[in-house]
């Protein structure tokens, strides 16, 4: 039911096995650790792992039997996990979410703050954006003096920045648009990592 | 002293001391509303109508206040009158003893909220649109009352409504109430037009009711109430805070339907088919929503499947023709059942906003006040002697079990009377007792009296509240006094050999065998199928009706068909049969002469 190499560590690496990205620098190159367009076939079994592990948190309520079942399963993952030929390993896997499917859990163990879950953006109506602080009445801004003093000299820094943030993400980004989400550092000696202020300004997770 | 005009005085101070953080912070810049004076209010509103309360139970004495008449047309009086009666006063004391602890509790649960005054100023409006309902003596005071519920749920519901889902709760609550509404606007259509009077006392008929009134009463009170087949709204309406759960959605809103039927019931007396209606309609809902709370994981959703199975609990006795025994529950119901959203908001906040019982267990040791009145309260569901809930739910089992009404009835309330027991057990065992499962870093500790002191005075009222009113107030006529044993202790039984049950299952669960989806456990986990069957069949027929008649009835059939190309189909059909005839044959068109010549001979001799 499970796949070759799937669970195994990989030498060399810290993590679990990555899409092989062609060496390319920049924006364009996907780093270490980033997401690529297909996922492997080691990560569809891991995917699959972790699912029908906490579908069967959800099963058992208990943890000890919770435990036993997880062995068990974990058992059943890796009679597997030497397998070379790549034909057999897809139909286990094929096997295995078919599986999962029928003996899924109708009300599955959400966290919280995950998406369905129930504090999931609760908080969001709370959320304002940074520039609202522009508006605040003078009497209002005077209950927080040093904030609002160094805030202008924050703002005239943005303002400067901006133009070689946006440099620097149009250099690096393919012509075919950007291979991942994730933004890359500051490349030069004194200038700002691109959108630190979209990153500086957010809003707090939980309010007050 | 006169008593009457003390409880006239005191009843309506009780409306007027509730308005004022209202009022005065529009009359003064300098008084604003804070949490705590809100719930200070409160307090010494039930302080105050303690006072009326006892007057009537000392001394009978009810009154009818009529404080202005609305002169809109000359033969139509809409006076808003006000009744304290039986059902009036003894729910504002109770009304306001729950709602003040709620309060309280409040300002624990939602102190890290920006807005929390606003929130105490939405549950004050919607107390005051609940007395103004419970105090009406006409239809009219009554409906102004309804839909203040209404709006103040759908703005509480909402209340983070950030939340997609918070969103369509507080929608579907509105739409399911509005269905309702439609019910309660016919029958006061149809009182207009036939007995030209929507005053309570003007109701009764010495005949029988025709139906439709009826008809209207029981969809406005199916609504309201989340009956079967108007009760998505229910569970939904979880989505908005514990309090508001706790204050609206278990002790006050949900029952004005059933107090709607309580207040009508002359119009019922002599209508057996409506109170069979009632009848079943409440057996199939409260069978329907007990067997859903069987496999609820979300401790708030198991509460609602509850409240929802005793409001079907109450129809059954309205059909039983019992209004007081219904007002008795409602009354013993709005304690415990509010005191069990409390624990559980207590146990929410402690855990950082976990609300699956799945992730909580072993609390009895690190939230022993909470778990306690949560055990009390559960006890006090199950109609467990001498609670407050035995008081009203034995005695509405009895006159069930000794009445030769329907016994299919009989048999649905026993059924959920016991699955009551079962997932009550159920949720007592999964959060309560055995080995803990919560996250580490829950910030559990129960220091605050804020927390404690609601929950503890809310389990006091569920120990006596039951003793207490049944004790001042008689009912009506007796009761069955003799029946065979076994019928006696039916009710006892049944909750005996669910808790057996759940307890069977309990071990069942511990032991090394995996479970697996049946059809059973797959109809009780969705609902049902109750939602995605009406929510997406009617919408979308709905929809697809509407978009038809817009594009193929109008569009197409009177501005085509009837229009121009009606008009050039039925030319050119013409045109076709003529060019037939239009063959080029002289002899044919010398016959067509001889024809026409003819007809004018024939026709000119």
């Amino acid at each position: 039911m499970a796949a070759p190499g799937a669970l195994r560590r990989q030498r060399g690496r810290g993590r679990a096995a990555l899409p092989a990205s062609p060496a390319r620098r920049g924006r364009g190159r996907a780093a270490p650790g980033a997401m690529a367009a297909y996922l492997t076939h080691q990560q569809k079994v891991l995917r699959l792992y972790k699912k029908s592990l906490r579908h069967l948190e959800s099963w058992c309520i208990h943890r000890d039997k919770y435990r036993y079942f997880a062995v068990l399963l974990r058992d059943r993952f890796d009679k597997n996990k030497d397998l070379k030929d790549m034909v057999k390993a897809t139909e286990l896997l094929k096997a295995g979410e078919e599986e999962f499917w029928a003996s899924q859990h109708p009300q599955p163990y959400i966290f919280p703050d995950s998406p369905g879950g129930t504090s999931y953006e609760r908080y969001e109506l709370y959320k304002i954006p940074e520039w609202s602080l522009d508006f605040w009445h003078p009497s209002e801004k005077a209950m927080y003096p040093d904030y609002f003093a160094k805030r202008e000299q924050w703002k005239k820094l943005q303002r400067e920045s901006w133009e070689r943030e946006i440099k620097q993400l149009q250099e690096e980004t393919p012509a075919d648009g950007p291979r991942t989400e994730a933004l890359p550092p500051a490349r030069k000696e004194g200038h700002l990592p691109p959108m630190w202020w979209h990153h500086v300004t957010r809003p707090r997770e939980q309010p007050m | 002293m006169d008593l009457l005009l003390v409880l006239n005085l005191t009843a309506l101070l009780t409306l007027a001391t509730l308005s004022t953080p209202i009022i005065f912070p529009l009359l003064s810049e300098n008084l604003k509303n804070t949490p705590t004076t809100i719930t200070n209010t409160v307090k010494t509103s039930f302080l105050i109508s303690l006072i009326p309360m006892t007057i009537y139970i000392y001394s009978g004495t009810e009154s009818l206040i009529s404080l202005w008449e609305w002169k809109f047309i000359m033969n139509f009086k809409i006076p808003i009158s006000l009744k304290m009666d039986l059902y009036s006063l003894t729910f504002f004391p109770i009304a306001l003893f729950v709602s003040w602890s709620i309060l309280q509790f409040a300002t624990w649960y939602m102190a890290s909220d920006p807005y929390i005054t606003k929130f105490f100023t939405y549950l004050l409006f919607f107390l005051i649109a609940m007395l103004i309902l419970i105090v009406a003596n006409n239809l009219f005071v009554l409906f102004i009352g309804w839909e203040g519920v209404g709006i103040m749920s759908f703005l509480l519901i909402s209340w983070w409504h950030g939340r997609a889902e918070a969103n369509t709760a507080a929608l579907q609550a509105v739409l399911y109430n509005r269905v309702g509404d439609v019910g309660l606007i016919l029958c006061m259509a149809w009182l207009a037009s036939t007995m030209n009077t929507w005053e309570i006392q003007q109701l009764s008929s010495p005949s029988q009711t025709p139906m439709l009134p009826l008809l209207g009463l029981i969809l406005a009170a199916a609504g309201k109430s989340a009956q079967f087949g108007l009760h998505p709204w229910l569970p939904a309406a979880m989505e908005g805070p514990t309090p508001v759960s706790a204050l609206l959605h278990s002790s006050t809103m949900v029952v004005a339907g059933i107090f709607l039927l309580i207040r009508t019931h002359p119009l019922f007396n002599n209508n057996q088919t409506a109170l069979t209606l009632c009848l079943c309609l409440g057996a199939i809902s409260t069978l329907f929503a007990a067997t859903c709370a069987l496999t609820q994981n979300d401790i708030k959703k198991i509460i609602a499947f509850s409240t929802s199975s005793q409001l079907g609990l109450m129809m059954v006795t309205i059909g039983l023709n019992l209004p007081q025994l219904a007002f008795l529950h409602i009354s013993t119901h709005a304690f415990f059942k509010a005191m069990l959203f409390l624990c559980s908001g207590s146990i929410i906040h402690s855990l950082n906003g976990e609300q699956d019982i799945r992730k909580m267990g072993g609390l009895q040791k690190m939230l022993p006040t909470t778990t306690s009145c949560l055990t009390i309260g559960n006890l006090a569901l199950m109609g467990t002697p001498f609670l407050a809930g035995f008081y009203s739910k034995d005695q509405i089992i009895e006159s069930l079990s000794t009445s030769y009404l329907n016994s299919w009835a009989l048999v649905l309330t026993l059924l959920a009377t016991s699955f009551t027991a079962v997932y009550t057990i159920r949720m007592t065992v999964l959060v309560q007792s055995g080995f803990t499962r919560i996250p580490p870093l829950a910030p559990i500790n129960e220091n605050n009296p804020a927390v404690t002191s609601p929950i503890t005075r809310l389990a006091m009222g569920s120990i006596v509240a039951g003793f207490l009113i049944t004790s001042f107030i008689l009912p009506p006529k007796t009761p069955p006094m003799t029946m065979p044993l076994s019928i006696k202790i039916t009710a006892l039984t049944v909750t005996a050999l669910g808790i057996i049950l759940a307890l069977e299952l309990s071990k069942v669960a511990q032991t090394l065998i995996l479970t697996k989806q049946t059809p059973l456990s797959n109809f009780s986990t969705s609902l049902g199928y109750f939602n995605p069957l009406m929510h997406r069949f009617n919408t979308t027929q709905s929809l697809k009706g509407g978009q038809n008649i817009a594009s193929h009835l109008i569009d197409l059939s009177w501005y085509k068909l009837l229009g121009p190309e009606g008009l050039a189909n039925l030319q050119t059909l013409a045109a076709k049969t003529m060019t037939t005839f239009h063959s080029g044959l002289i002899k044919a068109y010398l016959g067509s002469f001889a024809l026409s010549i003819l007809i004018i001979l024939i026709s000119t001799h």
